[in-house]
Formats: structure tokens, C-alpha cells, sequence
């Protein structure tokens, strides 16, 4: 390509194109700062990011390949007097680790397998024997692997001395997808690395309502909440209405449940008296009965054991107080995977004129010794490039600079292609959001979330699933017994209902919550974000781009709206003329423009909640005569009998 | 008259001419400075198609094209893409071979590609002959026009190739899922699923 130069004096250079880092150049961008934005990767979101199923390959093999040695290269002759540089590091492979590949489906698509055998069949031997080769050629990679490799290999002997040809039933299935069917399908994926939701009241969908940056993106309700208990998944009830539909709960633990949480909206003396003690211990003390106690836990707060019960009470508020504003569930996820949402932010930066440059790094700050403040940085190609400020990514900054907890959290992550859902239902489009308490004492809760190929993640007749956990041992130590449980592996035994693993990855991935907030030792206008955390929302990124932006422009609004489309009025041929005058009209629009919806959304909230009491005063009666209903049918078979 | 949205985008490097033949389809105008900020978040022209009217929404790049950081965000959903490049610039025509290979690899499928030939007014300082180009855009069966952006000269046949190539909708029912805009107001909510 035609290097164009880039230009040499900018406001803020931001190195790293994650979430917090997105968000903070859209909003330096939008109040007019000069943005520099440069990522030395060739795509977009760092460890936000998300890949089609090739995509991923890549950049499984570029965390297999040994960094190359790191050769500061010598940018002296670009300083002055009195500066000295700090070199930043290139290395992608430090927050990533641990990466482990499976495939458990054959590598061709196999004409003579006859489509028509039924599941439990196919399931043992012949699919096993089949995805050998495919299995070996993925984990080629450390000696701690191959022995997994043979384990499997075990396994599979074991199973194929079972006689199971024994019938063959002309009942037709749906043939396992194969390896290059997933190749070929490939880019129908939107893997991400990190797997996380929206609240639809938290401070991503806030932030992207109120920026407009919603305006680049579509999202979907996450349609149901799991949780496994038992060996068997069951779908939580969390709305009232779910409350009222559900089969599982008596007819007193519904009401149990819906006094409950009725009553933990507000804070109550009762409440206050178990601060610091655990939660569970509260909810036992409420005598809800197992059942509830545990979708309250697990489900609802997401908290463990030990969480204590202002902890516990809060995350339950903020769960019931996003149920309602767009479905059923608190959660929204955005169609193509949430790899979108950093591009959506670098989009509107380059709106408002932020210059984007991939495949380019920063080498080192120029630091001016005497104000120990950042001058300058020399980016990869040499070029020296003057700042007010630079924001950085955590992975950039070399170890014995940042304040870190130690010792280094990671968090562990295993992603699965399977051929069916977990818990299948009349629609086979659902996005469910399942909650695994320890399997064992000592084991780590883990969060899963399944997606279906309506979420445009991945290919038609697959789903994807995401499982997350703060890791204890890697990834494949962590997260594999809750795989082996709740799908077909070659390793599972008896799980013919269970959807199968066709493909799936380990990794763990460093927790960005160890990230001190201060105290690195930088200059004072050098700013470390961090990568992704280990919670189900973004309440860490957005908070850290905030305060970031907070800290240089404390006059300055957050991300202010920008203009709609519709506003901008082309009146024929005077379009590009009055650009500036205009652009500043347009945002004062803006302005009174979101005053004014804010009050109507108060408007339409107060409307919804004296709805919900009269909704609420409805089912209770509803119930009553249900209840009526059944000493009537209870007196009816007494009659009859 | 039945009315259908067409996402369609426009990319190349800087300084081919996307941005004024979107500016001479929609406004029917020529600027030579065209501004970066005039700020529009696409650009819309509706063009009768049969039984169709199609509403083009032309996304024009924001300048991540400039160096090479075009974020496949942009290419979700569209329906068509138009990659121009400069006859004046033999360059620009060996790059509009990646982009088509980019476009392949993160585009939507069955998206239409149309290859536009743009600054052809000046066509005694050209440097890619026409006949290569129809022939490249052939071997890859994409939609090829020179154009002038200056001189209005094809870019409303450039629209029309692409509104007619554009595959009747089959089942708009099930094109419209249940993924939604965020907004102001809360969404039309609780659309149940079962
Ligand atoms: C014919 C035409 C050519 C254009 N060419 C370029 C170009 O070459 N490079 C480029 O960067 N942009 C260019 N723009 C700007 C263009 O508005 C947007 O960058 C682009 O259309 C996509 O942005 P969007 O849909 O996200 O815009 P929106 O989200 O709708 O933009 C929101 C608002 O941001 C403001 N805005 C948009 N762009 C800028 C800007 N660059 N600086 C300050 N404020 C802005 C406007 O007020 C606009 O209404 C062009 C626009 C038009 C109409
Ligand atoms: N002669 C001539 N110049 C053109 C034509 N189209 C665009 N230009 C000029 O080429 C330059 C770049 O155009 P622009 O639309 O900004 O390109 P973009 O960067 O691809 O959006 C501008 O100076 C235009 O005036 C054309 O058809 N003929
Ligand atoms: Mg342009």
C-alpha cells in the first residue's frame, strides 16, 4: 500500500483497540480532540474481539508460535535533550495461555455413513473412530497435550469393543456436521474471545443509548435463564410472568417467590442485620426451600456461597431491575457478537474524525524528564508523533511498570461448537444464559452462555457456547468436567441426549480486574486499561474510559449524542458550505433533544410501574381462583370416587 | 408499490471518488473539496426496481479506508457493495483486488458487487485500459460501469445495475427476526419467543 504519513501532532494517541480503550477515543473524538487510534494487530477489539472459524484458527496458531526475542530497536536520534523513552512491548502472548483444541467430529463428510441411524447409534464407536485423525492434527502442540490425545484414544478402544451395530432403524437423522463443513461454513461464525452479556439497564446499554452508538449495531434478547442442578438443566423463572408459567414451582413456592422478591426491592432493617454474613445464609433463613434457594443464588444474584448478603441483596435489584425493559430477561446480546460493540465506538470516533491504523504499534513514549509527562510517542515505523495524552492497553506495558494483584488472576474459557441445545424447546432460536454452581467443592461456579445461529455467531444447525470461569488450575482443568457432564464428548458416558462437541477450545485469558486503578510507574498523562474482566456485564471498561476521559476534559461531557441523520437537513445544493456552523447547532439539538426524551422515558416509566401494580394486583387475583380451582377439582375426584 | 431498504457501501482507498459519486447519486452535485465533515450518517435515494422501490443506504466510509482499517462492522448486512477505483491510478485498481478479497472473506455472501471505474472525464491521463477491468470484474461475476462523478456520466446507471441485480425478496417475514435498535424509549418489549 501507498504508506500515507501519518499526521505528526495529535491530542490523544490511543495504542489498543479493546472495549475501554474504543470507548475513550469515541468519546476524546467526539468533543473535538484529535484522535490518534492504532492497534499493532491486523483486526479490530484486541482480547474484545471476535472471529469467524478461520479467523480463530489464525489466531489460535499465532498464540502457539514462540513470541519472537524483543529487540528494542534504537530510537535515540529521535529524542532531545532531556528525554528519555520507555519501550512498550509487542508481545501478544503474555495475557493469553494454556490453549487447547478438540475436534470431535470427522474431518470429511463421510457419503457411505449412512444418514439414516438414529442418534444413540451413531453416538458411541463410529463417530469416535472417525474424528481420530482430526483430533491428533488439532493438538499437535505440547507434550501435556498429546497425553490428552491418548486418554481419548483410551477411551475411544474401550467403547469400540461395544457391539453397537447391533440395530439399524430406518428412522432418519440429521448427519453430525463435519470439520470442513465448519471450514467451509466458517464465516457464518462470530466467535468472541471474551463471553459476556448486557444488562439492559447497565452502563454499556446506558452509554450506547445515550451516544447513539446504538445506531451501528442490532441486538437480541437473551430469550431464557438456565441452571444446572441435578445432572438436569432447568429453566429459572425470573419474571413474574415466568414466576406464573412455570411448572416446576408449587403453587406456595410461587408465592414464596414472588413475596420474596417483591420484598428485596427495598432495603430493609431485616436486611441490615445480615450484612456480612452470607448470603445463602439469609436465604435460608427466609425458608424458601431448595429449589428457590438455589435459582436465587445461582440464577438470580449469580453469587456464591460465601458472598455476603448486601452483595447478594444488590446484584439481585440490579437483576430485577433490568428484567422488563426489553424481554424477558435482564440481558441483551448484539447480533454478530459482541466483537461489534469496540467497532461501533471506533466507528463514531472516525466520524467525528479519529485516524485508524491497524498492523501499527507504538515503540516507546518520549518522556520529558524533568516533568516526568509524556511528550510524544515513536510509533512502529519510527515516525515521531507529539500527544497531550496516551491511553493504553495493559499488554502494551511492560510488567515491572504496572501495578498488578498478584498473584495474576487469569480467567478460564472453553468455547464449543455443538449440534444441538442444551435444553431444547419449541423454538430452536433460543439465546439462554446457564448458570453452573461448582460441580464439586473447591471447583469454580462457571457461567455458560449458548448462542444460536440467529445471533449470526454461527452456522445454521450448530450453536455456539461460551463458558467462563475465574480459573483455579487451566482452562481444560477448570472447565472440562462441566463439559464432559453437559455434552457428548468423546470422554462422556450415557449423555445420548446431550447435544455433541464438534469442535471446542480452551484458553485461559488474564482477568483485567487485577489491574490497579493507580500507582503504575508511568508518566502522569500515560493511562493503562484493562482487558477484559471476569464479570458478566462491562461495568469495568465503561467505568475506566469514564474516569479516563474524566481526568484529561473534566469540563467536557461523556459521549454526548450525536446527531441523527434525520436531523441534518440537506437543503439542495448548499451542502458541504456551512459545516461548522452547523455541526455546532447540531449538537446543541442534540442536547435539548435528550432532555427532552429523557423526560418522556420518565413519563413512560412511571406509566409502566403503575401498569405493573395493576398487572401485579391481577395475577394475584388470578392465582386466588387457581388455587380455587384446584379445591374444586380436589372436590370433584372426591365426588367421583 | 412495495418499498425495501438496500444497505449498500462504498470502499476503496481515499481519493478515488466514492464519496462524490454518493454525493452525485443522491444530491446530483460535484464539489471538489468535498468536506469530510458535511456529516451524514448515510445517504438515501430511493430508485423504482419492477414492483420495487429501492431505498439505497449508502454508508460512506468515515476515513478508516485511509490507512487500511476498515472495520468489517460496516459490511454487516449490506446487500451491495460498490468498490471504485481511479482510471487515472494503476494503483488503485491493483489494491481494488484486495478489497474484493477482503469482501469476500467478511462480507455476506450473497452480497452484490459492483466494480466502478470513476474519473473517467479524464481519460487521456488514464493508466487502467477498460478492458482489463470489465474482464476482472467478470472473472469475479460483478457488475462493472466507468463512471464520472464530475460529468454525471453512469452513476445512475451504476444504481440502476445494482437495483436490478438485486435478488427479488422471498420471505420478508422471516428476514425480520427479533433483533432490534436500541433507543430511547423502551422497545416494543417482551416480543415472547415461546
Ligand atoms: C458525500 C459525503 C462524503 C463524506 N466523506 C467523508 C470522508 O471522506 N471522510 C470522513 O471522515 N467523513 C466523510 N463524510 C462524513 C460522513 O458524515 C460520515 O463519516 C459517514 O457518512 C459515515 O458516518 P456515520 O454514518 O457514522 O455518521 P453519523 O453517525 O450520522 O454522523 C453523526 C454526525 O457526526 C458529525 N460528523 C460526521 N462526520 C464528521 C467529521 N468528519 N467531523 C466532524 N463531525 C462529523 C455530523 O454532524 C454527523 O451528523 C462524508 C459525508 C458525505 C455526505
Ligand atoms: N476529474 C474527476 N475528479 C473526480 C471525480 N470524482 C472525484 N473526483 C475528485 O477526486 C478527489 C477525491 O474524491 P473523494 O470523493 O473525496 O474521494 P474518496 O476519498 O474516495 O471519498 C476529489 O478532489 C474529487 O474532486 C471524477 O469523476 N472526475
Ligand atoms: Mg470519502
Amino acid at each position: 500500500m501507498a504508506a500515507e504519513d501519518l499526521p505528526s501532532e495529535f491530542d490523544v494517541v490511543i495504542l489498543g483497540t479493546g472495549l475501554t480503550e474504543s470507548v475513550a477515543a469515541a468519546a476524546f473524538s467526539r468533543v473535538g480532540q484529535r484522535v490518534l487510534h492504532v492497534d499493532r494487530r491486523s483486526y479490530y477489539a484486541g482480547n474484545w474481539a471476535s472471529f469467524t472459524f478461520s479467523g480463530l484458527l489464525t489466531w489460535i496458531q499465532q498464540h502457539h508460535e514462540e513470541p519472537l526475542p524483543e529487540e528494542a530497536q534504537d530510537w535515540s536520534s529521535l529524542l532531545e535533550e532531556g528525554e528519555e523513552l520507555i519501550h512498550l512491548s509487542h508481545s501478544d502472548c503474555a495475557s493469553i495461555r494454556n490453549l487447547q483444541v478438540f475436534c470431535f467430529t470427522s474431518e470429511e463428510d463421510e457419503e457411505e455413513e449412512a444418514p439414516n441411524t438414529t442418534e444413540e447409534e451413531t453416538g458411541g464407536a463410529a463417530e469416535d473412530s472417525e474424528c481420530a485423525d482430526s483430533t491428533e492434527e488439532e493438538t499437535k502442540e505440547t507434550g501435556e497435550e498429546e497425553e490428552e490425545v491418548r486418554e481419548e484414544e483410551e477411551v475411544r478402544e474401550e467403547e469400540q469393543t461395544t457391539p453397537s451395530a447391533a440395530l439399524r432403524q430406518s428412522e432418519p437423522t440429521k448427519k453430525k456436521i463435519s470439520y470442513a463443513q465448519l471450514l467451509k461454513e466458517g464465516r457464518r461464525f462470530n466467535i468472541d474471545l471474551v463471553s459476556k452479556l448486557m444488562y439492559s439497564r447497565g452502563s454499556l446499554v446506558d452509554l450506547l443509548i445515550k451516544s447513539n452508538v446504538s445506531r451501528y449495531a442490532e441486538f437480541k434478547n437473551v430469550t431464557r435463564i438456565l441452571t444446572y442442578r441435578d445432572r438436569q438443566v432447568e429453566q429459572v423463572p425470573c419474571s413474574r410472568a415466568d414466576v406464573f408459567a412455570s411448572r416446576q414451582l408449587s403453587v406456595v413456592e410461587k408465592r414464596k417467590l414472588m413475596r420474596f422478591l417483591t420484598s428485596c426491592v427495598e432495603e430493609t432493617e431485616e436486611q441490615r442485620a445480615y450484612n456480612g454474613r452470607p448470603y445463602l445464609e439469609f436465604l435460608r433463613d427466609r425458608q424458601l426451600g431448595d429449589n428457590l434457594q438455589h435459582f436465587l443464588l445461582h440464577s438470580i444474584a449469580m453469587v456464591t456461597e460465601d458472598t455476603p448478603t448486601e452483595e447478594g441483596l444488590a446484584s439481585t435489584r440490579h437483576f430485577l431491575r433490568c428484567l422488563g425493559r426489553y424481554g424477558n430477561t435482564p440481558f441483551l446480546f448484539p447480533v454478530y457478537g459482541l466483537g461489534e460493540i469496540p467497532q461501533c465506538f471506533c466507528r463514531m470516533c472516525a466520524v467525528f474524525g479519529g485516524i485508524y491504523c491497524l498492523r501499527h504499534s507504538v515503540d516507546g513514549v518520549v518522556v520529558d524528564r524533568d516533568s516526568n509527562r509524556c511528550k510524544a510517542v515513536i510509533d512502529s515505523r519510527g515516525q515521531r508523533i507529539t500527544c497531550s495524552h496516551f491511553v493504553v492497553e495493559e499488554g502494551y506495558v511492560a510488567a515491572d511498570r504496572k501495578r498488578v494483584a498478584t498473584p495474576t488472576r487469569f480467567l478460564s474459557r472453553a468455547v464449543l461448537i455443538t449440534d444441538g441445545s442444551i435444553l431444547p424447546s419449541d423454538s430452536d432460536q433460543q439465546v439462554s444464559m446457564v448458570t453452573v454452581p461448582p460441580i464439586a467443592a473447591g471447583c469454580p461456579a462457571v457461567k455458560m452462555v449458548e448462542l444460536c445461529s440467529s445471533t449470526m455467531t454461527c452456522m445454521p444447525g450448530t450453536y455456539l457456547v461460551h463458558l467462563t470461569c475465574q480459573s483455579v488450575g487451566s482452562a481444560y482443568e477448570d472447565l472440562s468436567p462441566v463439559v464432559t457432564r453437559m455434552f457428548r464428548t468423546p470422554e462422556s458416558h450415557d449423555q445420548e441426549t446431550c447435544p455433541s462437541v464438534l469442535w471446542c477450545l480452551y484458553f485461559n485469558m488474564t482477568d483485567g480486574s487485577g489491574l490497579e486503578a493507580e500507582g503504575h510507574n508511568l508518566p502522569s498523562n500515560v493511562y493503562v486499561c484493562s482487558g477484559p474482566d471476569g464479570d458478566l456485564g462491562h461495568e469495568l471498561a465503561i467505568r475506566q474510559a469514564e474516569s479516563i476521559f474524566q481526568k484529561i476534559l473534566p469540563e467536557e461531557d461523556f459521549c454526548p449524542p450525536a446527531p441523527n441523520p434525520e436531523d441534518i437537513i440537506y437543503d439542495g445544493d448548499n451542502t458541504s458550505s456551512s459545516a461548522g456552523g452547523e455541526e455546532e447547532k447540531e449538537e446543541n439539538d442534540g442536547v435539548a433533544e435528550e432532555e427532552k426524551q429523557e423526560e418522556e422515558k420518565e413519563m413512560l416509566e412511571e406509566e409502566k410501574e403503575m401498569l405493573e401494580e395493576e398487572k401485579e394486583m391481577l395475577e394475584e387475583e388470578k392465582e386466588m381462583l387457581e388455587e380455587e380451582k384446584e379445591v374444586l377439582e380436589e372436590q370433584n375426584l372426591q365426588t367421583e370416587e | 408499490k412495495s418499498g425495501r431498504e438496500l444497505g449498500t457501501f462504498c470502499f476503496q482507498d481515499t481519493g478515488v471518488g466514492k464519496s462524490s459519486i454518493v454525493c452525485r447519486f443522491v444530491q446530483d452535485h460535484f464539489d471538489h473539496n468535498i468536506s469530510p465533515t458535511i456529516g451524514a450518517s448515510f445517504l438515501t435515494k430511493t430508485v423504482p426496481c419492477g414492483h420495487e422501490l429501492h431505498k439505497f443506504l449508502i454508508w460512506d466510509t468515515a476515513g478508516q479506508e485511509r490507512f487500511h482499517s476498515l472495520a468489517p462492522m460496516y459490511y454487516r448486512g449490506s446487500a451491495a457493495a460498490v468498490i471504485v477505483y481511479d482510471i487515472t491510478k494503476l494503483d488503485s485498481f491493483q489494491t481494488l483486488k484486495k478489497w474484493v478479497k477482503e469482501l469476500k472473506e467478511h462480507g455476506p455472501e450473497d452480497i452484490v458487487v459492483a466494480i466502478a471505474g470513476n474519473k473517467n472525464d479524464l481519460g487521456d491521463i488514464r493508466e487502467v485500459p477498460m478492458k482489463e477491468a470489465k474482464e476482472f470484474a467478470e472473472s469475479i461475476a460483478a457488475i462493472f460501469i466507468e463512471t464520472s462523478a464530475r460529468n454525471a456520466v453512469n452513476v445512475e446507471e451504476l444504481f440502476q445495475k445494482i437495483s436490478k441485480q438485486i435478488p427479488p425478496l422471498e420471505n420478508p417475514e422471516v428476514d425480520s427476526n427479533d433483533s432490534f435498535k436500541l433507543t430511547r424509549q423502551p422497545a416494543p418489549s417482551a416480543r415472547r419467543c415461546c
